[in-house]
Parts: C-alpha cells; sequence; structure tokens
C-alpha cells in the first residue's frame, strides 16, 4: 500500500514494495517503517511520505476496513470531512415557514377586528333611533303622558337595594 | 353605568392563565439548581414552609385585590388610596423591564428549535478549522454545546465593555417571539385564555425568593388577571390551586433535571475513562481491550513500577475521571437551558426529536409568563381611559410590542448576553419585595383589614379564615421586610458586583468587574421602580394641596 502511495507522487514511479522497509514490528500491528530511494541509496524525507500518505488514506483504510480512527499514522494528521453545508440554511426555511404562518393569523385577526368595531359603531345608533321612535309613538299614541320609567335605563331596576343589604339585619 | 369589562369566559380559564403565568422557565431551571445546592431533598422542606407562609397568602391577596377592584394595577391601588397608584406605577415599570428582557429567551429557544431539524444536530460536533486537520479551537478548549451557545447562538464578546453589533440571527428570532406574543394577546382577556388551553439561613431565604418570584407576586400580572373575574368568583381556592401546582411543576421539573443530570454525568465519566484507556494503551502499546474501566487502577499502579519513567511522562495527560466531580457540576439559568441540556440530548438516540420537544417546551413555558407580563401593562393602559379613548385594543398592544421589541434588541448585541444578566439579576428582585411589602401593608392597615375583609365576604360569600388575616397582617410582611434587608446587606457585604464573562482563548468563562456604566445601569433600574411609590404619593399630595381643599373621594363601594 505504501509503495503504492509512493507511485502516486510524481517522479517517484519507480517506487516498489522492497524500498520500503519495516523495523520495530509489535504484537498490537504497530511498527515504523521508511522508503529508501534505489538510485541514490538514502531514504525518503518524512514530509513527501506523508503528503503521499496523506493524499490515499481514503484507500488504505478501505483496504483494511478500517477507518481514521482505528488505523492511524503517526504525525499524519487526518482531513476531516467537514460538514455538509446546504446553500441555504435549513433555520432560515423553518423560520421563514412559521414567520410566515404567525404574520398572517395577526393580518386575519386585526381585520376581523376591525370589521367588527365597524359592526359595532353601525348597531347602537341603529338601535337609539328605533328606541326613540318607540318613544315618541308612546307619547304620541297616548294622550296622556308616559310613565316616568325611562326604556332605555330598563336594564337596572331601582326597586332592588345594593348587594350590601342583601341579609336583612335582625 | 361603568362599560362591561370583558371576562374570563370560565373560572377555568382564569386558573388556566394563572397556571401559565406562574409556571415558567425558574420552574425549570432555578428551582432544580437551588435543590441540589442546598441539600437535594432536605431543601423541599424550607420551600414547602414558605409556601405556605408567604406564597399562598401573598398569592391570594393579590387575586383578591385585583378581583374586587376590578381594574389594573394602577387604577386598583388608586382605589385603595390615591396616594398609593404609584405602587401600581411601580409594578408597570418593573413588568415593562421584565417583558423587555423575558423574550429574548424565548428568541433563543426559537433559535435552538429551528436548529433541531438538522442531523447531526449543530451543537454535537464542532466545526473545522482552516486547513481542516482538526478543530475550531474554541471549540476544542470548551466543547461543542458551549461552542454553539457562546460562539454561533450568541456571538459573545470578551466583555460587557465591548458591545458590537447587533446580530440578524437573534433579532430575527426575536421579532418573531414578539411577533407571537402580539398575536396572542392581541384580542385581550379572551384570547390569552384560549390560547392555554390548545409552570444554614442560606436555604430559608432561597426557599423564600423562590417562592416570591416563582409566583409572579408583584409584577400586577395576578391583579390584571384578577381584575377580569366575577365579582363573585372564589379566588381563594383559586390561589391555593394555583400555587400548589406551581410548587408541583417545579418538583416536578427538578426530577426531570436531576435524570437529565445523572446521564450527562454518566456518559461524560464513561468518555473520560475511555479517552484514559486509549491513552495508555498507545503509550505503552497493550494489547487491545486488555486494560478495562474495572482494572484501570491496578494496571495504571504496575505501569507505575514497571515503567516509572514513561509513565510520568504520560501521567500529566491523565486525567482523573470521577462521577462525584460530574455529579457535583450545578449550573442554572440560560446555562443549564442551552448547554447541560442541549449536552445530554446530543446523546440520545433520536436526538433531533428530544430537541424539538424540549424547545418547544421551554417555549411554551416563556410564552405563557410572557401573556402574563404583558397583561400586567396592558391592563392599567386600556383601563386608563385617556389612552383608550384614543386607541384601539390592538393598536396599544401594537405599540408595546413594538417598543419591547425595539429595546430588546440590546439583548442581541454581540455584549447582549451580559446585559441579560443584569437585567435577570437586578431589574425585579429588590423593586418587587418593596412592592409587595407596600401592597401588604396598604390592604392591610391603610385600606383597613376588616373593611377588605367585609368587602371579601360581600363579594365572594364565604368568610375570611382567621389563617389568611394572621398572614397578611403579621407573618408575611415580617418575612419580607427580613428578606428586604438580607438583600441589602448581601449587597453591601459583597462590595463591587462581578459578572463571568466568556473568555474565546481559554474557552471557558472568568469572573470580571463591572464597569462604572454597568453598574450605573443597575442602580437605574432598581431606582427607576423603587422611586416611582414615593414620587406619586408626592404628585399626588401636591395637586390636592393645589388644589386647596378637596375632600378624599370615598373609595367606591
Amino acid at each position: 500500500m505504501v509503495a503504492f502511495s509512493m507511485r502516486k507522487v510524481p517522479n517517484r514511479e519507480t517506487t516498489e514494495i522492497s524500498h520500503v522497509l519495516l523495523c520495530n514490528v509489535t504484537q498490537r500491528v504497530s511498527f515504523w517503517f521508511v522508503v529508501t530511494d534505489p538510485s541514490r541509496n538514502h531514504t525518503l524525507p518524512a514530509v513527501e511520505v506523508q503528503s503521499a500518505i496523506r493524499m490515499n488514506r481514503n484507500r488504505i483504510n478501505n483496504a483494511f476496513f478500517l477507518n481514521d480512527q482505528t488505523l492511524e499514522f503517526l504525525r499524519i494528521p487526518s482531513t476531516l470531512a467537514p460538514p455538509t453545508d446546504p446553500s441555504v440554511p435549513i433555520w432560515i426555511i423553518i423560520f421563514g415557514v412559521i414567520f410566515c404562518i404567525v404574520l398572517v393569523a395577526t393580518m386575519l385577526l386585526i381585520l376581523s377586528g376591525i370589521q367588527q368595531h365597524r359592526r359595532k359603531h353601525k348597531g347602537p345608533s341603529e338601535m337609539e333611533d328605533t328606541e326613540d321612535k318607540c318613544e315618541n309613538v308612546i307619547t304620541i299614541e297616548n294622550g296622556i303622558p308616559c310613565d316616568p320609567l325611562d326604556m332605555k335605563g330598563g336594564h337596572i331596576n331601582d326597586a332592588f337595594v345594593t348587594e350590601d343589604e342583601r341579609l336583612t339585619p335582625l | 353605568m361603568e362599560k362591561t369589562r370583558p371576562l374570563w369566559a370560565t373560572p377555568l380559564q382564569f386558573v388556566f392563565a394563572c397556571i401559565s403565568y406562574a409556571v415558567g422557565l425558574g420552574n425549570v431551571w432555578r428551582f432544580p439548581y437551588l435543590c441540589q445546592m442546598y441539600g437535594g431533598g432536605s431543601f423541599l422542606v424550607p420551600y414547602i414552609i414558605m409556601l405556605v407562609v408567604e406564597g399562598m397568602p401573598l398569592l391570594y391577596l393579590e387575586l383578591a385585590v385585583g378581583q374586587r377592584m376590578r381594574q389594573g394595577s394602577i387604577g386598583a391601588w388608586r382605589t385603595v388610596s390615591p396616594y398609593l397608584s404609584g405602587v401600581g406605577v411601580a409594578s408597570v415599570v418593573v413588568s415593562f423591564f421584565l417583558c423587555t428582557y423575558y423574550n429574548v429567551i424565548n428568541a433563543w429557544a426559537f433559535w435552538y428549535l429551528f436548529h433541531s431539524f438538522q442531523d447531526p444536530l449543530p451543537w454535537s460536533v464542532c466545526p473545522l478549522n482552516g486547513n481542516r486537520t482538526g478543530y475550531v479551537e474554541e471549540c476544542e478548549k470548551a466543547s461543542s454545546t458551549q461552542y454553539f451557545w457562546y460562539r454561533k447562538t450568541l456571538n459573545i464578546s470578551p466583555s460587557i465593555q465591548e458591545s458590537g453589533a447587533v446580530q440578524w440571527e437573534p433579532a430575527l428570532c426575536l421579532v418573531l417571539a414578539w411577533l407571537v406574543v402580539y398575536l396572542c394577546i392581541l384580542r385581550g382577556t379572551e384570547s390569552t385564555g384560549k390560547m392555554e388551553q390548545l409552570a444554614n439561613p442560606k436555604a430559608w431565604i432561597n426557599a423564600a425568593t423562590q417562592i416570591f418570584f416563582s409566583l409572579g407576586l408583584g409584577f400586577g400580572s395576578l391583579i390584571a388577571f384578577a381584575s377580569y373575574n366575577e365579582p363573585s368568583n372564589n379566588c381563594q381556592k383559586h390561589a391555593i390551586i394555583v400555587s400548589i401546582i406551581n410548587s408541583s411543576t417545579s418538583i416536578f421539573a427538578s426530577i426531570v433535571t436531576f435524570s437529565i443530570y445523572g446521564f450527562k454525568a454518566t456518559f461524560n465519566y464513561e468518555s473520560c475513562l475511555n479517552k484514559v484507556i486509549l491513552l495508555l494503551t498507545n503509550s505503552f502499546d497493550l494489547e487491545d481491550g486488555f486494560l478495562t474501566a474495572n482494572n484501570l487502577e491496578q494496571v495504571k499502579d504496575y505501569l507505575a513500577s514497571a515503567y516509572p519513567s514513561k509513565y510520568s511522562e504520560v501521567f500529566p495527560q491523565i486525567k482523573n475521571c470521577s462521577l462525584e466531580s460530574e455529579l457535583e457540576t450545578a449550573v442554572q439559568g440560560t446555562g443549564l437551558a442551552f448547554i447541560v441540556y442541549t449536552e445530554a440530548i446530543k446523546n440520545m438516540k433520536v436526538s433531533q426529536l428530544w430537541s424539538v420537544l424540549y424547545f418547544f417546551m421551554l417555549l411554551l413555558l416563556g410564552i405563557g409568563s410572557m401573556l402574563g407580563n404583558t397583561a400586567a401593562i396592558l391592563t392599567p393602559l386600556t383601563d386608563s381611559k385617556v389612552i383608550s379613548s384614543y386607541l384601539p385594543k390592538e393598536a396599544i398592544s401594537g405599540l408595546v410590542c413594538l417598543a419591547n421589541c425595539a429595546i430588546g434588541m440590546l439583548f442581541t448585541m454581540k455584549a447582549g448576553s451580559y446585559w441579560f444578566d443584569i437585567f435577570n439579576d437586578y431589574a425585579a428582585t429588590l423593586s418587587l419585595l418593596l412592592i409587595v411589602l407596600v401592597e401588604t401593608v396598604a390592604v392591610c392597615y391603610l385600606y383597613g383589614l376588616s373593611r377588605f375583609e367585609s368587602d371579601l365576604k360581600a363579594m365572594t360569600g364565604h368568610a375570611l379564615n382567621w389563617y389568611w388575616k394572621a398572614m397578611w397582617g403579621g407573618v408575611s410582611p415580617l418575612l419580607i421586610i427580613s428578606l428586604f434587608i438580607f438583600y441589602l446587606s448581601d449587597y453591601i457585604i459583597t462590595g463591587t458586583l462581578q459578572y463571568q464573562a466568556w473568555d474565546a482563548a481559554q474557552g471557558q468563562l472568568v469572573t470580571k468587574d463591572y464597569p462604572p456604566h454597568a453598574l450605573a445601569v443597575i442602580g437605574l433600574l432598581v431606582a427607576s421602580s423603587i422611586m416611582c411609590i414615593p414620587l406619586v404619593a408626592l404628585g399626588t399630595l401636591i395637586t390636592r394641596r393645589l388644589r386647596r381643599g378637596d375632600p378624599d373621594p370615598a373609595p367606591v363601594a
């Protein structure tokens, strides 16, 4: 795998498996390795090897069915996958929906309130006209003047005392 | 004949409105914190005693005053005595402050709610840094939930002096929150009820304070709600019901909160252990699966003795994981609601569902309380003939919402969270104690306890129990006076006031002193509401003297 990675690097296409040397192999499947350059007989600088491995990390992981957490290359930081960023943030969409619903409901309530106001203003003036007519009719029809009981004030019956004296004292 | 006052459709609607107002965010985030700080279950003892001795009597008093006077707070107190309408004005001022900052919490809840519809939840992962090799540094040092709260939601500045600009995202959410509140209060009382139908000595003092603020005494909202009652309504029964439900909700919420704490503590403890195991396995090339939570201690001792030099190298990085220290972390206020709970939620299965449900609950609690707060402001305004003759109800509500929204933009700036804490801690605490004290003394000694008693008897038909009389006359005022003295002495002894600022470089909160202009604002907040009482009394006295010899009008029977 390491040799394969090195072959992807320009000027290093001729790297063979035999050029990768292992050492310090432990029971826990960890080891050190170096890549040698056959023509000049020295080991390649770490930086080059690291960048090569980084580019092919995914393929190495998949070959062993491992991932970045279970297969670690010391001193090679893994490139993390960025979270998917939709073009329009989701929260604005939901905000827009709820905002429109609330706005529409508010408008409806305000409009129905205005309509009720208009109806109320027409209503009492009509009622007053009819009551006046009633009084006029009564006074005209009866030659005798009406009983002073006020038609409009008929809701309060002054005959009954206030609540305080509901219970008569003994 | 007076214009018929709108009434609640049923007494149940009134009870629901009161419950919705009283049960608020304080039940969720303040009561469990106090329980944890002051001994867990034993905190219930001072809490219940204070509920019975202070909470219920004062709640009953406010409801009875509202129902008897049938006006909002300003009119009600003017009826008790013309010199006392300052109390009503002070209530309205405090309610105004409360409205301004409280709806910001609803804005934050909306923000989190809208962000809950993503997979993965945005506060469960840290964003990546520039070259994509690791996470953003601030997020590494703190945690992803703290980063999301302090950076993405608040975009907080390092101190209160650096205000920064208004952040458009929380500003939009604030506008939406005010729109929702306006929608609910648009039609006045009738719509409010229907919406509800679709919460040592320090332990005692904190119990008293918690009861006091949890029930929402002194804001004028309860008077406003009760003023829409039929005079014959049995408000004594309702006072007891509302206070019991409020306290049961607090206790229930603390059960839930403690189980959330336990879940979060266990989860963090286990991840801490796993990190230590991984670190030791890597450093000493141990076999995978050799180290477990059970044999961790023995293996650590063995490694310390077998490879002392290597062990001492690794030792600084090994954290001492302890379940107790995880459980000790107690947080209250916005920290609990938006950091601890979200951290627990992100680790649950189907976290989107829990997140949506949780923030929806927060919103319901918050908006329910907001309706009570706005009622406290609107009822005196709509009662006053001067204003209501010019503008219809809808316009008054709209203007109030607009004014509060504009001022609330202050809290969406970068330093907004610090100003929020100022308002939260000082706008309503001291002033309310004084307001409720004056209310109690006024009803008992100025209006006359026996006169009030006969009024209530005529109104509801029930005689007043000796217990309420004893509480109103003696015990509750004394309690409030001692609470007041305690708070004053606490402020004086502590010296300079301090606050917690978020340090982005370290990824944690640091304590800083308030600058002079913030201290001035604090003083203004407290003074502006308290000063209303003597100022209005003085004003009434002066106008009386100027008229020369106008007899005191007798209060309406």
